[in-house]
């Protein structure tokens, strides 16, 4: 696929705008809640795509980065009642530090052993936060929102155009990465490590790289939750259903351009929003895996792929 | 022209007057919405499944009489999944999509928390579904809850004033490292240092211990008078069946207190005379007579049966129903529907409840608690219909209920 740099930003720009005008016309706040979980999302799944998709580590960690953004955000606010931005701002250092430290620890393991790694990650940091009573421990801690800012007239709205301004750069970054050397590089340890090795691909440096680049976007996700929820306690900021569907929406897009995780993830966050509200929250999660096992096997290119080979099949039958 | 003008007028006043009779139609023919968020799966659903039952046959009740205000209503639910993650997007949807006239908040604790700064800013009525000390923080003057306690040592003040009385001078504690386990000992604390006991034996324990064997030889070891436990359903039964293999010793003649689960039909029957001797909170044993109790235990049973669910249901169902008679007071005594109305009412006056009278402190939460402490006696194994007998939970407190004696020591009371 053909990419243009002009397209992508005023694209981004419109997004941007639809956004900011929605917060301002549309009065209902449902909306804005429903949305702000299915952009988090789209973060969350841009991010994991960066070393899930392009370098070919499978990252069941997703929650652990995540969880240690609300919380990091949570101890700004008891500390020093920092605002979101900021909150936002710490919350990537760390993720990126820790994406970093965890990088270095695992990414030596390949394959399945990389993935089982990875969910130990989530168990230490959560039983770590059970143990932090300074930011709730086991309890949870509620958090009370501060007056929304202007041009706001709801918090809700400026958590929203916040995560889409989230969702944006991380989709930029995803892009930027992958059309560069970087993204050149991850894609030959994909195909092939010992190869990309052997022709002088700094594989260890640029999977580190992607590791700290995904934590730090993971964590960033993560740190508006406490101000969204008003609460955060271990169990649901650490929750595996992060990690499962930040892993399914990429699959169900398709890894392979920055659009996939996009797609897969405004496709399966609506899907898992609708039916919570609609037909029964345990389907919810049957959704998942079932649309996963479907584009495993019917299209393990994702809907990006199907589009690629339906262009193709068009393309094929003029000439 | 005379003529078409007065045609004119009857035929504006007769528009009018249709017009007017169609919106007080539309009023009056419209339900009254209440919202609940409640958990159908995950981790709480057992309680919320039959919560939901109870607060079904309320309205099944009410609309039976007529409704309210001449009005049926209605009862909108949604799956919190037992998640504090979907409690907002929920509520906010029963707000702003359903437009619901009332609220009530979903069951247990932490899917309510989340719910407490949305109704604060947005100065909303919410009746509390068994949760602990969630207006602690936000301190939501339109909040009350259904559940008989207040403070954390509203649960444990039957166990220590029993041990007081048997002569106590030591305590072991042993808590679940968990949010509701960790408040209830903590208030244990308070009253174990009030009575000036000497703490021989603490022991925090993570959520996923399965085997309890070490910690029950090790308070054995610390030979204490009293042995407070604050654990969730799984751990309760796991201690049970611990403290069966190995014993606790002579010394303790207490033995319970926050053990989660030993209320739920389905683990009272799998521990059956295991449980004899221990001395637990509850919230509702047979022998405690309210008017119409006991024929709402006969629908609901029944109802239970059809959705199974727990087919007794005492801990949490009566305290659903009773949120819904409360409702239905304060609405019928007000004729409104006004949240800020409706609170004032709930604030000031006594609430008349299948559970007994009910009046409200500042905070939300019930003015005098009455969170009971019952001793199990001469359970047998694997038969429901024995905890629908008087006898097989003697409570000993608090004195306005009390049906017993407590048998001590622990080991005389378990043969």
């Amino acid at each position: 696929m053909k990419t243009n740099g002009y397209g992508f930003w005023i694209g981004s720009a419109v997004v941007l705008a639809l956004a900011c005008i929605a917060a301002a016309t549309i009065k209902n706040e449902y909306y804005f809640f429903a949305a702000y979980i299915v952009v988090q999302f789209v973060v969350l799944a841009t991010a994991w795509n960066i070393l899930g998709g392009y370098a070919g580590y499978v990252n069941f960690g997703t929650s652990a980065f995540f969880g240690v953004g609300a919380y990091i955000a949570v101890m700004l606010i008891k500390w020093m009642n920092l605002p979101l931005g900021l909150q936002i701002v710490a919350a990537a250092c760390v993720g990126g530090a820790l994406g970093f430290a965890v990088g270095l620890l695992t990414l030596r393991l390949r394959g399945i052993f990389f993935s089982i790694a990875t969910v130990a990650v989530t168990i230490i940091l959560e039983t770590a936060v059970i143990n932090w009573r300074f930011v709730g421990g086991a309890t949870g801690v509620q958090i009370l929102r501060p007056p929304v800012m202007e041009p706001f007239d709801s918090y809700t709205k400026m958590l929203f155009v916040c995560a889409v301004i989230l969702a944006i750069i991380a989709v930029a970054i995803a892009r930027y990465i992958e059309t560069s050397w970087i993204g050149r590089g991850l894609r030959a340890i994909r195909d092939n490590e010992e190869a990309a090795e052997c022709t002088g691909v700094p594989t260890l440096k640029l999977k580190l790289a992607a590791c700290a680049i995904s934590g730090a976007l993971m964590s960033a996700a993560g740190a508006p939750l406490a101000m969204y929820q008003s609460f955060v306690e271990p169990a649901s900021a650490f929750n595996l259903t992060y990690s499962v569907s930040a892993l399914a929406m990429p699959i169900i897009g398709g890894t392979s351009h920055w659009i996939g995780p996009v797609i897969g993830a405004l496709l399966l966050g609506t899907v898992q929003q609708v039916v919570t509200v609609t037909i029964s929250s345990e389907l919810n999660v049957l959704v998942v895996g079932v649309l996963l096992v479907v584009f495993v096997v019917g299209a393990p290119q994702g809907i990006v792929g199907l589009f690629v080979k339906l262009r193709e099949k068009i393309k094929g039958k003029n000439i | 022209m005379k003529s078409i003008r007065l045609f004119a007028a009857w035929l504006s006043a007769a528009l009018l007057m249709a017009a007017a009779t169609a919106q007080a139609q539309g009023t009056s023919g419209q339900p009254i919405k209440i919202g609940i968020g409640i958990a159908q799966t995950g981790a709480l659903s057992g309680g919320g499944k039959a919560a939901l039952v109870a607060l079904q046959l309320w309205v099944d009740d009410v609309n039976a009489k007529g409704g309210l205000l001449n009005r049926k209503v209605e009862l909108i639910s949604y799956d919190d999944q037992s998640s504090p993650a979907v409690t907002p997007g929920i509520y906010t949807k029963l707000l702003d999509i359903d437009k619901v006239d009332l609220l009530i908040a979903p069951y247990a604790t932490v899917p309510t928390a989340p719910l407490m700064p949305l109704v604060k800013q947005r100065n909303l009525l919410l009746m509390g579904n068994f949760s602990f000390q969630v207006n602690h923080t936000v301190k939501h003057d339109m909040w009350f809850n259904n559940a008989p306690w207040n403070d954390a040592s509203s649960w444990s003040d039957g166990f220590f004033s029993t041990g007081g009385r048997l002569g106590a001078t030591t305590v072991a504690f042993l808590a679940a490292d968990q949010e509701f386990a960790q408040n209830l000992a903590n208030g244990a604390r308070e009253l174990s240092k009030k009575l000036g006991l000497k703490t021989v034996y603490e022991q925090n324990y993570p959520p996923s211990t399965v085997d309890f064997s070490a910690m029950i030889r090790a308070i054995r070891a610390a030979k204490p008078d009293l042995v407070f436990v604050a654990s969730y359903p799984n751990d309760s039964a796991a201690i049970v069946r611990a403290v069966n293999e190995i014993g606790v010793g002579p010394s303790v003649k207490l033995f319970g207190g926050g053990m989660v689960g030993l209320q739920f039909t389905p683990i009272m029957e799998s521990l059956g005379s295991m449980m004899n001797g221990i001395v637990n909170y509850n919230t509702y044993v047979p022998g405690m007579d309210y008017p119409g109790i006991k024929n709402y235990f006969e629908r609901y049973s029944k109802r239970a049966i059809a959705a199974k669910v727990d087919p007794l249901g005492y801990y949490i169902t009566p305290f659903n129903y009773a949120i819904g008679q409360m409702i239905e007071q304060a609405v019928t005594a007000t004729k409104s529907l006004d949240h800020k109305v409706l609170a004032a009412y709930l604030r000031k006056n006594e609430m008349k409840t299948i559970v007994g009278p009910i009046r409200y402190g500042p905070d939300g939460e019930w003015a005098s608690p009455r969170v009971i402490t019952t001793q199990f006696r001469g359970i047998g194994d694997k038969n429901v219909d024995q905890f629908k007998l008087p006898g097989k939970q003697v409570i000993l407190s608090p004195a306005s209920v009390k049906t017993g004696e407590i048998v001590a020591p622990f080991e005389k009371a378990r043969k």
